[in-house]
């Protein structure tokens, strides 16, 4: 081995690590501000490419919900400072304070993304983009209109301000209509212009459309007619519910107070709940029509079988059922026209002790809808305590159980539709969904037959009367359960019916929460507003009149 | 060094000539990648641009067509009313 090999790779080596710090010291003190510059110059940012989210349509390709291009406005206070002449001009042509602009640029100095606005018309971001200021970017985003603002606003819903599903259709549909966002990485400037574009990840991918059940002429009818009838018995709020009573598509659902999802005001949280499915009430009366189902069924009942209701009433139990006047002795169908719950109990008590019980869970009451809107309840109805007779009496003419107007609906859809339950949607069904079989269609349609009296002159719904066509339907008036039991002043108004009687196409369901003035009765109540929504209804749909014809 | 068999020269003329013809090639692809992409985004602009209009054509029709516009055009302009009854003509 010699020495000088050995020396010399000391050497080299000595001689490559000075080189190497040399450079290390040039490129650090002498080349430093070129490099930065150079750097600050190109970044590789990430670029998302927003998706398209899609539209929601009623069931005639009216448009509820459409998404429309606009932009924010953001800048990055912790890297660029803005002039205070800069954030004039920005502020200038944003219509914004700019004392106040600077102040929250000031406030939020540290950060490194600050919006300056959001939901900016394009032409007044390409204005911004144009006055070519250092640090303020321009980012795309959507913004969601809704054309049919209030009217249809429970069942449509809303998004937040970063386009997400909130509220009704647009967050039970969320992930569909959203689409997916795609992603490029881009070389960008330190304006935030893009330089050169790297690598394209992945294309955007649109969301998809929904089509509705909903029909926006007949929802528009009838939230008209609702807000109109809350306002003038000046009621707490009002719900109505419209089926086809073919499909079960919902064709019309309607909440007051509602709430304007285009513009949402402070004080809106009351109008935005969906009362029409989030909200329970008893049906009182209209649940009268399935007691006499019942007792149909069994056999052992004809609409003209007697009975005695004197002297107007009778105690079940501790419990005093009673009728306002002394009916004497009337018919099944009297009862059920006139609404006695003398006569109404009398025959519950009659019948088998689960029979009236069973009737109402094949209609569906009690049963969760489904339709997937959020925050749908599923009610109360329950077998306890069906062996006391008071349970049975009232149970039969509309207590002890709790429905939303949808599931009330849904009951009366098995009506409407001969005795067959459907499932109730809110998206257009492409063909008629099979329906199963749960009632006898001649005992159902003696049933409609019977429910036609309650809107003759003698009955307690002439107001729902349609001139030309055969309606049937059922009142309901129930009390409000207060901290001291039932309480009289407190009302909810219901009226459920259908049409036209011969070959039912609609179910309606009115109810009109609190009424405020001396009407209190479903009758008065909620049967105008349903009389009102039919006869449209019956016009707008073509339907040729099976009624009697009418003088003119 | 002795002088190369000629199959040796041979090799090296075609490798010298791949490479360069592959060097070309990487610069003829990124150009089009770049012109590609310019496309792209320019196709992507497009559409932006006919997503813009067609939103709003499709909010102004609705706007124009909606129940109430119909309604307030019939009765206004048209003198024209919601029949109260049913009239049947003939039987």
């Amino acid at each position: 081995m010699k020495a000088w090999r050995h020396y010399l790779v000391v050497i080299v080596f000595l001689g490559a690590c000075a080189g190497v710090a040399a450079r290390v010291v040039v490129l650090n003190v002498t080349d430093r501000e070129f490099l930065q510059e150079q750097g600050d110059l190109r970044a590789v940012r990430p670029q998302v490419l927003p998706a398209y989210r899609g539209v929601i349509y009623d069931r005639h390709g009216e448009p509820l919900a459409v998404s429309t291009p606009v932009a924010a406005v953001w800048t990055d206070p912790s890297f660029v400072r803005l002039s205070d002449d800069a954030i004039a001009q920005v502020a200038r042509v944003l219509e914004r304070d700019p004392q106040a602009l600077a102040r929250e640029i000031a406030a939020n100095a540290g950060r490194q993304f600050l919006y300056l606005a959001r939901r900016v018309p394009w032409d007044v971001a390409e204005r911004v983009q144009a006055l070519g200021l250092d640090g303020v970017y321009i980012q795309r985003e959507y913004r969601r209109y809704y054309p049919a603002g209030e009217m249809a606003a429970h069942v449509v819903g809303m998004t937040n301000i970063d386009d997400l599903g909130l509220e009704g259709l647009e967050l039970s549909y969320d992930e569909l209509l959203r689409g997916r966002p795609g992603l490029k990485t881009v070389l960008k400037n330190r304006r935030g212009e893009t330089i050169k574009n790297l690598d394209y990840v992945r294309a955007p991918r649109f969301g998809g459309d929904v089509t509705l059940s909903i029909d926006l002429r007949l929802q528009f009818m009838a939230f008209r007619e609702l807000k109109a009838a809350v306002a003038g018995h000046r009621a707490r709020s009002g719900s109505l519910v419209m089926l086809d009573a073919r499909t079960g598509e919902i064709l019309a659902l309607v909440n007051e107070p509602s709430y304007n999802p285009n513009d949402l005001g402070p004080a809106s949280r009351e109008g935005m709940r969906n009362r029409a499915i989030t909200d329970t009430y008893e049906p009182g009366s209209t649940i009268k029509p399935f007691t006499v189902l019942a007792a149909i069924e069994s056999g052992r009942w004809q609409p003209s079988t007697p009975i005695d209701t004197a002297p107007g009433y009778f105690r079940v139990g501790n419990k005093l059922v009673q009728d306002p006047v002394n009916r004497g002795t009337i018919t099944l169908r009297q009862a059920l026209q006139k609404s006695s719950q003398v006569a109404i109990a009398k025959v519950a008590l009659d019948l088998e002790q689960n029979a009236v019980f069973d009737v109402l869970l094949r209609a569906g009451i009690g049963d969760f809808v489904g339709t997937g809107l959020p925050g749908e309840t599923a009610g109360h109805l329950s077998s306890h305590g069906l062996d006391h007779p008071v349970v049975r009496a009232t149970l039969a003419y509309g207590y002890g159980l709790a429905v939303s107007p949808l599931q009330l609906a849904q009951g009366y859809l098995t009506l409407a539709s001969g005795g067959h339950r459907r499932p109730v949607s809110v998206l257009k069904q492409d063909s008629v969904p099979s329906g199963t079989p749960v009632f006898d269609a001649d005992d159902v349609r003696t049933v409609v037959r019977m429910m036609e009296s309650v809107v003759e002159k003698e009955g307690t719904a002439p107001a729902a009367r349609v001139p030309g066509y055969r309606i049937a339907g059922k009142t309901g008036t129930s009390r409000k359960v207060g901290p001291g039991g039932y309480d009289d002043e407190r009302h909810v108004a219901l009226f459920a019916g259908l049409a036209p009687a011969s070959d039912p196409r609609f179910v309606i369901v009115v109810v009109i929460n609190e009424p405020g003035g001396t009407a209190k009765g479903g009758g008065e109540v909620a049967a105008p507003v349903f009389g009102r929504v039919a006869a449209r209804a019956l016009r707008l749909l073509g339907v040729p009149p099976d009624g009697e014809p009418v003088a003119t | 060094m002795s002088a190369r068999p000629y199959r040796e020269t041979l090799l090296f003329v075609v490798l010298v000539i791949a490479v360069v013809a592959s060097g070309i090639q990487v610069a003829w692809i990124s150009h089009e990648v770049r012109r590609l992409h310019a496309e792209l985004e320019d196709a992507q602009r497009a559409q932006d641009e006919h997503l813009a209009e067609y939103s709003r054509l499709l909010l102004e029709r609705s706007a124009r067509s909606s129940f109430q516009n119909v309604e307030r055009l019939a009765q206004e302009q048209l003198s024209m009313r919601f029949p109260e009854q049913v009239e049947h003509l003939e039987r």
